[in-house]
């Protein structure tokens, strides 16, 4: 829920990121150079030939050659990020069960997820069948194909995800810079934003899918309507930081235009901030969807989801042999949401520029 | 500071009135009929008419408006409309808050007595084997869906450990298992951000003058670093535990605990407005009061923070 | 592991450091860093004596490894910083060596204390003043209680801090910052040092504050008999308070002498470029003299002397070879080929040669320390 610890603390996570934005800006430290030349011994200082104690010339711009590390900001977060092993590898296999999840249904052999499977011998409905190689997953109580609904539900589950970290971004991008840069505006946005985040979000959402009546519309409207807070609150202030820096008033000094600033100076510093919020709501997306469910405003059980899933599988979790469908989409769900925790954490990390050390 | 005091206070009210009253205007907007309770369709339309006459909901919105706050400051929380029709709210509440608040306080002290320990020696053992374990718990409990580890704990507690799968009244083991769930969250909150300002503030130059005294890295542990780092903890403590009197939706719900969890959601489905409109004042009221307390608390513990002198000073 | 020769040879160094009174004798330090996964060489082969009751100025544009070089003295080198080689006598152990956390307890504080740059994030917010200098007392001097108070309201007063009992029950956030900085003193104090370090002392103080600040460290130097380290990059700080001058570049330090010498007679080009730098130095309409470039990168190695780059003055030999120090008084030492006898005679630039003409002037002399001391 992204009420209470989870969210408060993801809020404090992405403030405490900003305050090292802050400090770590201007972190270039520099200190003495390599010293592997031997110090002379009094015979080689004799032999020294007389002809090399004759004035060099000086070269002012040999002098001026600024002889740092080549350090560029992307290349090191990159190089950061992949230092990160558990991310690196939760990325690969992430980004290979996304690509399953999408091509799944066109393989061949596949059942649909919402085919109730007859017994071709008796008729009958195939319920509860266990894991075997006909039905790798096993299948439901009314003779549905696991496996089909597991990666139907999580095709609908990131399409949530996905849907509501664009929306976040897109609609907590505008409204932050223009709450951040409009000086104007300043008060009214912040007045509201103390109102409306102290209405208790699940609330927000419950009223939202309960007046819209439960549809795949209503879960991503009612979703999109509480995430975008949060972000247009991150961006606002690092617009804010940004906007009252020198290189920001010097740019303004000389003439640029607003739509300009925003777009060269602004967009670029907050880059790792405003990443880790859109990454961290697709699995709050997710874990969201799963919420709704279990209090009866999911998604309609024939849509296959995660949460209708694990709704279906927590019925049915106390007789050990039918606990397979609870476990089968519950290690779905929990690795995506995990693996794009992980990543969102180690991107974070690796583009904060304190780390780059 | 005292001017300073009261006009947060005079804000909070104001932002708990706003909140309040949209809600309500936006209750209004759902369907009359639902506010009925079942059974509305076989009723005839003169009965609708008058029962929402009687409710005194056929008056401008306004006045319905005045009419709540009327009662409210006369301490009449009014009655339930379906969810038990005709009861009091307040006994309603009187019921269900104390074993919601039971539960969440149990949990919370185990939650501090767990989570503030473990983030400080995350961040004392930085990189070691106790602090990738923390780190690990951490992210679990983060990253998953409330709801999955809540079905898994209570999948092996039960069948593994046999512990009880229902609340009882009379059986404390019973509340082992809910306690360390609805705990659960909060011990990875707690030990994420005591680590975090841990760090923070070992990395501070009186760190580094207190290591140039001569002071031993224990004594900087426990009475710099710590007592430091505990502060900006201190500012959400107070909200986290008005919070529990709200009541954990999914474990409730999960071992049949008779609190208050599942009752906004329960009495929205229902359209028992009256008591949605209580339940939201009393939530928003709760997330109010977390925040100023959690500013004083802070305050108490900081001397920087001015707070503190105007209540000394009334 | 040759150990008697290193014993014969620690003797040596030893009975040297004996001879010239030296308090603490660093010999070729060497000091390595882990930084982005290469090395940085930090240190490059320092050797300096401390004399007792001396009062040292260690100068040095910013990186110049003058911070690095005085953490080794307490043993509070950042962690990923290693002492390669090379050794660091203070009251007859190698401080180089010392691994005993126990031991280093006492010398931090109670033998070496230290004063840092920022007053305004060097004491603990939350603990009052008195608590912050009470507990130095409890470790170095095993006071408590009214004993501990007494004592902390004489170092206040002492440092110039008026009312006392009022103030040690004060928060830092209750002080300015140069009265922050004087608590900071007292704190140093109260752990009754031998030697003071005072890194940049009054770098983040306002200009009208830093005088006074030096002045009462000059003041409490005399009271207490301490042996003062000051660094920084300020060399009208350095006017003010040091006997002697260590001008470090490039992690070495390439120039030492007394103040006198350092002001008046420079040898290696660098210091005339840092002593031209200074505004008062400059004469009416002469354009401000700044040094071209930035100092040698971290992770290159460095053929010769690391200033030869930047040095107008430089010589072919510069680019090659690394000077060794040569002696211009028994207190006076530079590392620059351009005092080896094969070297041309080159000329200061104008503003040193102005200064050496003072210098050779008795009453300017005197002229200078009497405003140094005047302050």
């Amino acid at each position: 829920m992204r009420t209470g610890w989870k969210w408060n603390f993801l809020c404090r996570k992405i403030e405490a990121l900003e305050e090292n934005m802050k400090n770590g800006l201007e972190m270039e430290k520099n200190g003495g150079p390599q010293r592997d030349v031997p110090e002379l011994t009094r015979e080689q200082i004799e032999a020294i030939p007389q002809q090399l104690f004759t004035p060099a010339s000086f070269n002012e711009e040999e002098a001026e050659k600024i002889s740092y590390s080549n350090y560029s900001y992307w290349a090191s977060t990159l190089k950061n990020f992949w230092k990160n092993k558990a991310a690196a590898v939760l990325i690969v296999a992430l980004a290979l069960l996304i690509a399953f999840t999408v091509i799944q249904p066109y393989l061949p052999g596949q059942r649909p997820a919402t085919l109730i499977n007859n017994d071709p011998d008796t008729g009958m409905h195939l319920r509860n069948l266990p894991p075997d190689g006909e039905y790798w997953f096993g299948t439901n109580d009314i003779g549905q194909d696991l496996w089909a609904r597991i990666w139907a539900g999580t095709r609908t589950s990131l399409f949530i995800g996905v849907v509501v970290a664009l929306s976040d971004l897109i609609a907590g991008m505008i409204l932050g810079l223009v709450w951040g840069y409009v000086r104007k505006v300043d008060r009214l946005f912040t007045e509201a934003y103390n109102i409306i985040s102290n209405i208790p979000q699940t609330l927000i959402l419950i009223l939202v899918s309960y007046i819209l009546r439960p549809s795949l519309s209503t879960i991503i409207i009612s979703m999109c309507m509480v995430g975008w807070l949060a972000m247009a609150r991150f961006v606002r202030n690092q617009v804010i930081f940004v906007r009252d820096r020198d290189f920001n008033l010097a740019s303004r000094c000389l003439g640029t235009s607003t739509f300009k600033i925003i777009c060269r100076n602004l967009i670029p510093q907050m880059v790792s901030v405003v990443s880790l919020q859109t990454v961290l709501a697709i699995p709050g997306a997710m874990g969201d969807e799963v919420f709704l469910t279990y209090i009866g405003l999911g998604l309609p059980v024939a849509i296959p989801s995660l949460g209708n899933l694990v709704n279906d599988g927590r019925v049915l979790m106390m007789s050990p042999q039918l606990r397979y469908q609870l476990i089968f989409p519950a290690a779905v769900i929990g690795f995506i949401t995990i693996a794009f925790y992980v990543i969102g954490n180690a991107f974070a990390d690796a583009s904060d520029p304190k780390n780059h050390v | 500071m005292l001017k300073y005091t009261i006009r947060r206070l005079l804000g909070a009210l104001l932002s708990l009135f706003i909140i309040v009253s949209v809600i309500f205007v936006l209750l209004r907007f759902m369907p009359m009929e639902g506010f009925l309770g079942a059974g509305y369709e076989k009723m005839s339309e003169d009965t609708v008419q008058s029962l929402l006459a009687e409710k005194g909901l056929l008056d401008p919105i306004p006045v319905q408006l005045f009419h709540f706050y009327k009662n409210l400051f006369q301490g009449d929380l009014g009655t339930s409309w379906v969810y038990r029709a005709g009861y009091p709210i307040s006994k309603i509440l009187a019921s269900k808050i104390p074993v919601s608040l039971r539960l969440g306080l149990l949990s919370q002290a185990l939650a501090i007595a767990v989570g503030i320990p473990l983030g400080a020696l995350m961040a004392h053992a930085r990189g070691k084997i106790w602090d990738k374990l923390g780190t690990g718990f951490i992210v679990l409990v983060e990253a998953l869906p409330a709801a999955i580890y809540h079905l898994f704990l209570q999948l092996y507690g039960t069948s593994l450990l046999s512990l009880p799968l229902v609340f009882s009244k009379s059986n404390p083991v019973s509340l082992l298992l809910p306690v360390i769930s609805v705990s659960l969250g909060s011990i990875a909150g707690y030990a994420l951000w005591m680590r975090r300002y841990m760090l923070d503030n070992m990395n501070m130059d009186y760190v580094k003058l207190a290591q140039a005294k001569g002071v031993s890295g224990r004594d900087i542990m426990m009475k710099h670093v710590f007592r430091n780092a505990f502060v900006p903890m201190a500012q959400f403590l107070p909200g986290s535990i008005l919070t529990t009197i709200i009541g954990s939706i999914y474990v409730e719900h999960l071992y049949s605990i008779p609190g208050t969890g599942g009752l906004l959601i329960d009495v929205i489905q229902r359209q028992d407005n009256a008591m949605v409109q209580v339940l939201v004042l009393l939530y928003s009221a709760i997330g109010i009061a977390g925040m100023f307390l959690g500013d004083f608390f802070m305050g108490l513990l900081d001397p920087r923070i001015q707070l503190v002198k105007g209540e000394n000073n009334r | 592991m040759g150990q008697k020769t290193d014993a014969a040879k620690n003797d040596t160094i030893k009975n040297d450091a004996l001879q010239n009174d030296a308090v603490i004798s660093v010999r070729d330090l060497n000091v390595k860093f882990h930084l982005r996964g290469q090395r940085l060489h930090a240190l490059r082969g320092i050797s300096l004596d401390i004399h007792q009751g001396e009062s040292l100025a260690i100068v040095g544009e910013s990186g110049s490894g003058k911070s690095v070089f005085i953490k080794n003295f307490i043993g509070l080198l950042d962690k990923n910083g290693w002492i390669d080689s090379g050794e660091i006598w203070f009251a007859g152990q190698d401080l180089a060596k010392l691994k005993d956390e126990k031991v280093w307890r006492k010398i931090r504080g109670g033998k070496i204390a230290m004063v840092m740059q920022d007053p305004m994030t060097s004491l603990n917010p939350l603990k009052t003043i008195g608590w912050q200098i009470a507990e130095a007392l409890k470790l170095h001097q095993g006071l408590a209680g009214e004993a501990a108070k007494n004592k902390t309201a004489e170092l206040l007063s002492d440092v110039g801090i008026s009312l006392p009992e009022t103030r040690m029950k004060q928060y830092p956030h209750e002080f300015s910052g140069g009265m922050r900085q004087r608590v900071v003193i007292a704190i140093a104090l109260a752990c009754n040092p031998e030697i003071l370090i005072c890194d940049e002392p009054t770098t983040a103080l306002d200009v009208t504050i830093q005088a006074q600040i030096l002045q009462l460290l000059k003041d409490l130097k005399e009271k207490h008999h301490l042996t003062t380290i000051y660094i920084t990059h300020d060399l009208g700080v350095v006017a003010n308070v040091a006997d002697r001058i260590a001008v470090m570049y490039a992690g070495d330090v390439i120039e030492v002498g007394t103040c006198e010498e350092i002001f008046f007679q420079p040898k290696h080009p660098y210091t005339w470029s840092l002593l031209s730098s200074l505004p008062q130095l400059a004469a009416g309409e002469e354009e401000l003299y700044c040094i071209s470039g930035t100092p040698p990168n971290l992770f290159q190695t460095i053929q010769g002397d690391a200033f030869a780059p930047r040095n107008p003055w430089a010589l072919q030999v510069d680019f090659l070879y690394r000077p060794p120090y040569f002696e211009v008084s028994p207190t006076h030492k530079a590392k620059t080929w351009l005092l080896d006898p094969r070297a041309p005679k080159i000329e200061p630039p104008a503003a040193i040669r102005r200064m050496m003409e003072l210098g050779k002037q008795p009453q300017a002399r005197a002229g200078r320390k009497e405003s140094a001391d005047a302050k």
